[in-house]
């Protein structure tokens, strides 16, 4: 159970990076949001988890985050992109797409391609 | 470094993680109000749209939990979350928390104590000297196993012998006196080599130290190095004392200097208070030949190894030196060889002995705390099985096995933590009143105990190591709780444990024996105080001198004797005065010497041996004992009369079977004399002693450089005559102090005060020993008896009246309990026995003991029993 959070916070904090990096600053909503429309239903459920990623993240040094007020006029926070968390991100979209690749490779393999 | 980062992050967020919560809370708010609103705009209701809302986030706890595990350090936030329950628990059962609080205490307090003492005496052994243990003494040996000490020039000769050592330092003490004519106090001080102060790397307050060239040829320099102490009473601790002068043994010296302040010398625990140069010795000791004669061995010596030398190396090149000296000098050294030892195990001080009987002692002390720990566990178990429902219910609500165990041993520690702290407490104070030693006879000791850091780390060790041992039944009886059982019931019938029992029982059988040695000890010394001492105390002072300064001859020694007594017998209020080596009742006893008498063949091999004191004519009208046959000694001055010798009752029927004895020969290893008289039995020395044969020898034949003054006052106040006895020594010798001075009653008390501390730590041991012994029962009767609601219930829903529960379990513990006290009970009868009680077995005290024993392990039954009995039984039945 606890391996299943690990390989969905990764990918969630690469989704929660590459969001910010495309749209900018955005509230926890708005980046639930921007992930529900673009993963479909990997956030359908449990949107709740976001808020530890985006705590990892920050105490990490990836994002930043400072009150600002939301669409309604509400207090929200505001998370953004720092310098760090962009070359994060760099490095972690291409480990990302060579691990796919890899995997990718593995699955087309059959079993008389060895022999 | 990413990792390092978050930690620190972590850190900040766990200081602030109020604030962080308040953040989450807002912005979790934040979060559904948009999805509510996006919601209401797809068309939903209003109650629908946050309700599908809410469902979208997903669980919020489960989340908060995530975050927080995130956020934080849980460990940390779970300790002091289970610190914090802890303290709750333990503020609800305060009287249980405070037995187990104070019981902790008492045996913590006692072993940081005695471990301060030993500590002091193996790794501190010179007081303000760091590293002292590292410092080996270097002792003449003789064939007969003795330690002589060594000569001054035999050290000279050692220092270059012996390089293994580096700084070989010499030491002598010596009683001065100290302060103008007509006002003279008797001091101890040390005469020391040249390089004392530095081999001992001290740092005067003060001053400067003496230096080697002021200890290199007689006669040197007139200096003097005063301690702290005498400094801050003599001085008031003025900072021009340096130079200032002090008369010692009539002559002036210059003060150079004062040592640190706890440093009370090299001799510990007595404590000194003067050093000077030991080449001072032939000026200050009347022309002693200390420093020339190699027969003199007066001086102990001590060295450091060389950085890479070892003991055998030193104790090889010692063992070589001393065959050269005594195939050089063998009118002095023949047959002396030399022993390495280390500083505890000096010849010289009482420290050898104290560490065996404090190891001893402090074994039985870890005893005692295994058995206060024994105790806790059976409290905490007895507690535990009623908590085992609320234990059951946190495993069940998802609490691992690791949070249970981390609640109960944070309780447990907790107790542990208080009661190490309240033992350190105890601890400062029992070796604070270490310090104050009474002076034995004239001789001043300070044990410089102290708590310090590393007794502190002892205390705060056996804190954890008890609160782990008596964690340790709880938490494995708990971490194996299965919640579904745990909850349907609580009376899983428990293995009915046979250690708990055995240790009940053991604990009572050492309060037994404990107890019934305490009585038989403190009514011994009752009716010993009451017996009569066959001579009379009352009305007699007591008055030391010491002529040893002067280094007299037997002849100096007599005149000296014979005139001071004639000026005391001729004051007014003086009935009669005598000069004794001895006093009786003293707390070092008086020696005994071998002999043989005319008239009398051993049968068996061995020596005849009889208590012998040295006393003036006299002396048995002063005291108090009549002389049965025969007559006085001689006169002092009288030069004709043979050596002459009194002896006591029990001397003649002993040794000479009743026969007539004067005019009989005695022989001692000196000399002969003639037995010239019968003296009654008394006491020598303790209260109760079976009478012992006892010889008395005159003064006039036996000289003696010191001498107690015995006075018996005309009516009146015996105390009144210390300053015209004063007077009178001030007259006759200007520079000789009047030391010790006491009344009889007075010497008897202080002598007492010291035989009582035996019987003083039984009388504090027994009642501990007995609250122990109480405790354990209790505990084991009431965990017993919580195990077995269910059962009691039954019984008496069947009919049962609850006096019958209460006997029966009573009955049942009983059992146990009597077998540890039969045992305990005949252990201290055989003890008795073979402890020779002259007096029989006293009956009184093996009723007596038993009696309150059995009553409070009744008492400590039936506590538990009872409230166990008063249970409603359907209560009982349904609850279970």
């Amino acid at each position: 159970m606890k391996q299943k959070t690990d390989v969905l916070q990764g990918t969630l904090a690469l989704m929660v990076l590459k969001t910010l990096d495309v749209l900018g600053p955005l509230h926890g909503y708005g980046i639930a949001r921007r992930i529900e429309q673009i993963s479909g239903d990997l956030l359908a459920v449990n949107q709740g988890t976001l808020y530890p990623v985006l705590l990892k993240l920050e105490q990490e040094g990836a994002i930043a985050s400072e009150w600002g007020a939301s669409e309604n006029n509400r207090r929200a926070r505001f998370y953004r992109l720092t310098k760090e968390g962009r070359k994060q991100l760099q490095v972690e979209a291409q480990d990302w797409q060579q691990t796919t690749a890899i995997i990718g490779r593995f699955f087309e393999v059959k079993a008389e391609d060895l022999s | 470094m990413k990792s390092m980062r978050r930690f620190l992050s972590r850190l900040v967020s766990f200081a602030t993680r109020r604030q962080a919560d308040q953040r989450l809370k807002e912005e979790i708010e934040e979060h559904i109000a948009l999805q509510t609103a996006e919601n209401l705009r797809a068309g939903l209701s209003p109650v629908e749209a946050r309700r599908q809302a809410m469902l979208k986030f997903g669980g919020v706890e489960a989340m908060k939990q995530d975050y927080r595990a995130e956020r934080g350090l849980v460990l940390i936030e779970n300790l002091l979350g289970d610190l914090r329950t802890a303290l709750r628990t333990i503020g609800r059962m305060p009287g249980l928390a405070a037995v187990i609080t104070l019981s902790l205490a008492i045996g913590i307090g006692v072993n940081t104590t005695i471990f301060s003492w030993i500590q002091l005496i193996l790794f501190e052994p010179i007081p303000a000297v760091s590293g002292a243990a590292r410092f080996l003494l270097v002792e003449p040996l003789t064939e007969t196993g003795g330690y002589p000490g060594a000569s001054w020039l035999e050290y000279r000769d050692l220092q270059t012998r012996v390089p293994a050592l580096r700084d070989i330092v010499a030491s002598q003490m010596m009683p001065f006196n100290v302060g103008e004519p007509g006002q003279t106090e008797r001091i101890f001080g040390q005469l020391v080599s040249g390089n004392y102060f530095s081999a001992l790397a001290l740092k005067p307050a003060t001053g400067r130290f003496i230096r080697p060239e002021e200890a290199e040829r007689p006669g040197t320099e007139p200096v003097l190095v005063i301690s702290y102490d005498y400094w801050q009473t003599r001085f008031r601790g003025a900072p021009g004392v340096v130079g200032q002068r002090l008369r010692v043994n009539g002559r002036e010296l210059a003060i150079i200097g004062v040592a640190p302040r706890d440093f009370q010398g090299t001799l510990p625990p007595l404590k000194f208070e003067l050093w000077a140069p030991a080449t001072l010795a032939p000026a200050l000791l009347g022309g002693t030949r200390d420093l020339e004669d190699r027969g003199i061995r007066a001086f102990s010596l001590l060295g450091m190894l060389k950085p890479g030398a070892t003991r055998e190396e030193a104790q090889a090149e010692l063992s070589t030196a001393m065959l050269q000296l005594a195939r050089d000098y063998p009118e002095a050294s023949a047959g002396v060889g030399g022993e390495i030892l280390p500083f505890w195990s000096s010849p010289r001080g009482p420290q050898r002995l104290l560490i065996s009987g404090l190891a001893i002692l402090q074994g039985v002390m870890l005893l005692l705390l295994l058995a206060v720990c024994g105790n806790t566990a059976n409290l905490m178990l007895a507690r535990g099985s009623t908590r085992q429902r609320e234990m059951a219910v946190r495993v069940a609500l998802g609490a691992g096995r690791w949070r249970i165990v981390s609640l109960v041993l944070s309780e447990n520690m907790l107790l542990a933590f208080f009661g190490a702290s309240l033992g350190a407490v105890l601890a400062v104070w029992g070796t604070t009143a270490l310090r104050v030693a009474p002076m034995i006879g004239a001789f001043p000791i300070l044990f410089q105990t102290g708590v310090d850091a590393v007794s502190l780390a002892f205390t705060m060790s056996l804190g954890v190591a008890c609160g782990l041992i008596f964690s340790a039944a709880p938490v494995v009886h708990l971490a194996r709780l299965d919640p579904q059982e745990g909850l349907r019931s609580s009376s899983n019938t428990a293995p009915r444990s046979r250690a708990r029992k055995i240790l009940m029982g053991l604990e009572v059988g050492v309060a037994m024996v404990v107890l019934i040695a305490a009585a038989i000890f403190l009514q011994s010394f009752r009716s010993a105080r009451q017996t009569d001492p066959r001579f009379r105390p009352e009305g007699v002072l007591l008055a030391a001198y010491d002529l040893s300064g002067r280094n007299p001859d037997a002849a100096s020694e007599r005149e000296f004797a014979a005139r001071l007594l004639e000026r005391l017998r001729s004051l007014p209020d003086v009935e009669a005065a005598a000069i004794a080596t001895n006093v009786p009742l003293d707390l070092h006893g008086i020696p005994a010497r071998p002999f043989t008498v005319q008239g009398r063949v051993r049968s068996e091999a061995g020596q005849d041996r009889a208590i012998s004191n040295t006393v003036t004519p006299g002396y048995f009208k002063v005291i108090g004992i009549p002389l049965l046959k025969g007559t006085d000694f001689a006169g002092m001055e009288d030069r004709n009369a043979p050596a002459q010798a009194i002896v006591n009752e029990e001397f003649v029927r002993r040794y000479l079977n009743g026969a007539d004895a004067i005019g009989r020969l005695m022989q001692t290893r000196a000399r002969s004399f003639v037995i010239i008289g019968v003296a009654r039995n008394s006491v020598y020395d303790a209260f109760g002693e079976s009478a012992q044969p006892a010889v008395y020898l005159s003064y006039r034949d036996l000289p003696a450089s010191q001498g107690e003054i015995h006075l018996r006052v005309r009516g009146g106040n015996e105390s009144a005559l210390a300053p015209e006895a004063r007077a009178v020594l001030r007259d006759l010798d200007p520079m000789l102090p009047l030391y010790d001075v006491r009344t009889f009653s007075q010497h008897i008390e202080r002598n007492l005060y010291l035989r009582r501390i035996p019987a003083r730590m039984f009388a504090v041991l027994g009642p501990l020993l007995l609250g122990l012994a109480a405790i354990g029962i209790y505990a084991v009767v009431s965990y017993a008896v919580s195990k077995r609601t269910k059962e009691i219930g039954l019984r008496l829903a069947f009919g049962a009246t609850s006096g019958g529960v209460v006997l029966q379990i009573i009955r049942e513990n009983l059992g146990v309990i009597s077998a540890g006290a039969a045992i305990g009970w005949v252990v201290a009868l055989a003890i008795s026995v073979r402890a020779g009680a002259k007096s029989g077995v006293n009956l009184p005290v093996f009723i007596a003991v038993p009696a309150l024993l059995l009553g409070l392990a009744t008492l400590a039954c039936w506590i538990p029993a009872r409230r166990a009995s008063r249970i409603d039984p359907m209560a009982a039945l349904r609850h279970e």
